[in-house]
């Protein structure tokens, strides 16, 4: 069953429009990566779809219930993180997560101990005291606590240093193992790449690109790396070869990823050598799209 | 929509708990306030002096600042209280109110707090709903104690029925506001605007029941629910639908309020906000634009206070012999002794003069003293880092914001001096005992005393930033030594602790003597110089 389910979503600021026809799926047991550069309209859908924003257009639906009209029947089921965590800074951390867990009505004191153990956190402090990262650590431990469904998490980790990013991805992964689903947006490639099943590129409020990491892969280039006994002959001729180098008697290229099949067997007939291929990382796709004018 | 209220009233006990402190503090100032003013001024005047009283209120300038005069045919100590503390109190009770509603809905919406607490099963409403429950339980606190208070003053003509009613009246004006703000916080998109907006219509109903009153247009004054909460004519009449009405009022507002809340989106308003300028101008671009910038509108608003209040004294030079001539308790507040001066008509003015003056003065210190901590409190919100980070060195910043402080005491000074002059010679006409030229010299000659006093802040922010709010211990000082330091019997060399002690009383006729003014401008550069120093060489701290 789809979790989260949006079709044609149109967000308008007044003249501006945020998003403009977004249309998404996310399943059960699934990790959804959101990407996008700043501005991009990640924060805003994540908005709409805890029914603090109101869509213009559009349909948005969690759990087959519309996030405008039913939140409250949806919130009780979901957990957020907002990645700049704000809190009452006369407050302690540990009041501001009792007050969470509390509105939220079930209750598990044992793993509210677990995880502040975990995130390394002390609750007694006031929050005027924290830092981001810690302010951070207050709203993942109190959503980790709550036995949601739906976990939405934008830029959650922005504060947090490696160690506790650690903590944080295994959370998820456990979440995820319980058949939980999550939409995270970040802008930390690696993570992305270790815990998201899919991910999706929104650029200027319009989703550019959907899709599992492998499919993704395809719409990018292969680095090849390549030595043979003979020169290659007419490698330029070849469709989707680009920027060939020269480099230590062997060549350098990039490759269309689904023109690969055809260039290794022209390549094959020189006598190969050495063949390296590096797959396109996260970060390539990410730069395709984030160069307003890369890509296609 | 299903669940528009849903978790109300856990978020209501998590503001009560937010409240304690803060309301509680608002509640006992109010109540205990009133409680003890009322025995004083009732056993500070008997049958006769109220009446001689209540005909000098009887003129149209009186009634516009303080309201309509009822029961003057038998002026009780009830009545000349009602006459004399409820609208003020009022105000006090609105102002609790503004801030009480904006602290809970804009404030937690504009920090970014409102975010998470909505995206848990809370209904759309419930931030409002709570809040109006909070202000609705406060306010009945403070209307319930209020009564209970004024009726065991023992004060004669203060009976249980009538204090009830007055208790029961700062309740529902304290409502009507409430409500009021959480409408404005629907249509403005930021705190500041929200309360701003309220405040705003806070002075309006205080003039539009001004004019009502003035020129007796019942219709005008109850429109206003200061005007309406009048009528109600406490200890006097006892009169109970402005209360219903009240009530009424605060609820069909509360109501419009709920439904725009209902529609609207989180951070969003109804009034859009102004799109700020894509590029600081160049005066912003530098460190002491910024310091400016960040200090107008608080300085224009101060600039106005002063002006206003400086009239609003002024309005009643004319005739303060009749107010405070029969009275030795007010004379002697005014320093009037009767071995040194003559208690005629103009030498009474004088001496008023010459302690609104010196009270002028000291209010002044307020805003100069919130230009000094400011760069403390950006320092606080982690602002002044950032402007420090880059080129500006930690001299430069302090100086910046102890220039604008140094700048506006001199435009305080002037405009309340000139405050004071027009709304008295507009009164008075070719009658007003004072000229300008005078006034303007005994506001200004205290300008050295005024930058002591920034001195003292300037060290305090350089030296020791954390204990910096002990000017304001100071400050406190140096209104007490002012006004009762004598009375007080304080002995002379606790009085020269506060630089305002130095200053020659050039109202009264003494001449301005030099020397003091020298020094203190001394000892203040001294102390801005060594604050100076202190605030460059120490850690940015948190
Ligand atoms: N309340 C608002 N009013 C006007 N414009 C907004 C508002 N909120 C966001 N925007 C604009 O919408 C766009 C998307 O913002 P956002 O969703 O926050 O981006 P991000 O992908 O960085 O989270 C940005 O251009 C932003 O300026
Ligand atoms: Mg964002």
């Amino acid at each position: 069953m789809a979790i989260i389910e949006i079709k044609n979503l149109i967000k308008k600021f007044g003249k501006f429009t945020a998003l403009d026809g977004i249309n998404l799926e996310i399943n059960e047991g699934e990790v959804f990566g959101y990407i996008g550069p700043n501005g991009a309209g990640k924060t805003t859908t994540i908005r709409v779809l805890l029914g603090i924003l109101q869509a213009t257009k559009g349909d948005a639906k969690i759990f087959g219930l519309d996030v405008w009209k039913d939140a409250v029947e949806i919130h009780k089921r979901i957990a957020y993180v907002p990645g700049d965590v704000n809190l009452w800074p006369n407050l302690t951390g540990g009041e501001v997560i009792d007050l969470f867990v509390s509105l939220r009505g079930k209750h598990d004191k044992e793993r509210r101990e677990k995880l502040l153990k975990m995130f390394d956190l002390d609750p007694s402090k006031k929050c005027r005291t924290y830092s981001k990262g810690n302010r951070q650590k207050v709203a993942l431990v109190s959503a980790f606590a709550s036995d949601a469904d739906l976990y939405i998490l934008d830029e959650p980790t922005s504060g947090l240093d490696p160690l506790m990013e650690q903590v944080f991805q295994e959370c998820i992964l456990e979440q995820k193992n319980n058949g939980k689903a999550i939409f995270l947006s970040s802008h930390i490639l690696s993570e992305v790449e270790r815990l998201c099943d899919r991910v999706g590129i929104i650029r200027e409020g319009k989703l550019v690109e959907t899709g599992t990491l492998d499919q993704l892969r395809h719409l990018t280039r292969v680095m090849i790396t390549v030595a043979t006994e003979n020169p290659i002959e007419d490698l330029n001729g070849l469709n989707g070869v680009h920027d060939i180098e020269e480099r230590h008697g062997g060549l350098n290229f990039q490759v269309d990823s689904h023109e690969i099949g055809n260039v290794i067997s022209h390549i094959a007939k020189f006598g190969v050598k050495k063949l390296e291929s590096t797959p396109p990382t996260l970060e390539d796709l990410f730069m395709r799209h984030y160069n307003t004018d890369g890509g296609e | 929509m299903s669940g528009n209220f849903n978790n109300t009233g856990r978020l209501v006990k998590f503001m009560l708990k937010r409240e304690l402190v803060i309301s509680t503090a608002w509640i006992l100032i109010i109540v205990l306030f009133s409680m003890g003013i009322a025995p004083g001024m009732a056993g500070m005047f008997d049958t006769e002096a109220r009446e001689q009283f209540v005909s000098n209120m009887d003129n149209p300038v009186m009634i516009a600042m303080m309201g309509p005069v009822y029961g003057a045919d038998n002026y009780t100590s009830g009545a000349m209280y009602t006459g004399m503390m409820l609208l003020w109190i009022l105000i006090t009770v609105g102002i609790m109110n503004v801030f009480l509603v904006s602290r809970h809905t804009r404030a937690d919406e504009e920090k970014g707090r409102a975010e998470v607490v909505r995206s848990l099963p809370v209904g759309r409403l419930a931030n409002l709903n709570a809040t109006m429950i909070t202000a609705f339980i406060i306010n009945v606190i403070l209307g319930l104690l209020m009564g209970l208070a004024l009726a065991v003053t023992g004060v004669e003509s203060m009976d249980l029925a009538g204090s009830m009613l007055y208790g029961a009246l700062n309740c529902a004006v304290g409502l009507v506001f409430a409500a009021i703000t959480a409408l404005f916080c629907q249509l403005s998109s930021n705190k500041g605007g929200a309360t701003g907006l309220s405040f705003l219509i806070l002075g309006v109903f205080y003039m539009i029941r001004a004019v009502g009153d003035m020129q007796q247009i019942e219709i005008l004054s109850c429109i206003s629910p200061l005007g309406l909460a009048l009528r109600s004519q406490a200890y006097i009449e006892n009169i109970w639908w402005p209360v219903f009405i009240l009530l009424l009022e605060s609820i069909i507002i509360a109501a419009i309020a709920y439904k725009l809340n209902a529609v609207r989106d989180l951070d969003q308003g109804f009034i859009p906000a102004r799109p700020g300028k894509k590029e600081a101008s160049a005066f912003l671009r530098s460190n002491f634009g910024l310091a400016f910038r960040l200090l107008r509108t608080s300085l224009i608003v101060w600039l106005i206070v002063m002006f206003s209040l400086g009239a609003s004294y002024g309005s009643i030079i004319g005739n303060i012999d009749e107010f405070v001539g029969g009275s030795p308790e007010y004379m002697q507040i005014l320093g009037f002794d009767s071995a040194v001066a003559e208690a005629t008509k103009e030498n009474i003015q004088m001496y008023f003069l010459s302690f609104v003056a010196s009270m002028m003065t000291l209010v002044c210190i307020v805003p100069l003293i919130n230009a000094v901590m400011k760069p403390k409190n950006e320092e606080k919100e982690h602002r002044a880092e950032q402007v420090l980070a880059r080129v500006v060195p930690r001299f430069n910043y302090i100086a910046a914001y102890t220039a604008l402080a140094y700048a506006a005491s001199l435009l305080l000074q002037f405009l309340t001096a000139v405050g004071i002059y027009s709304s008295a010679v507009s009164i008075a006409g070719d009658a007003n005992p004072f000229a300008l030229g005078t006034l303007l010299k005994a506001c200004l000659s205290y300008l050295p005393a005024l930058w002591v006093m920034i001195g003292v802040a300037v060290l305090l922010v350089g030296f020791i930033p954390k204990a910096a709010g002990a000017i304001w211990g100071y400050f406190g000082f140096v209104f007490i030594a002012s006004f009762m330091g004598e009375v007080l019997g304080f002995p002379e060399w606790l009085l020269s602790v506060s630089p305002l002690h130095h200053i020659s009383n050039v109202i009264l006729g003494d001449d301005i003597s030099f020397m003091p003014l020298i020094i203190l401008t001394v000892i203040a550069a001294v102390l801005t110089a060594a604050g100076f120093i202190f605030y460059s060489k120490r850690d940015t701290q948190a």
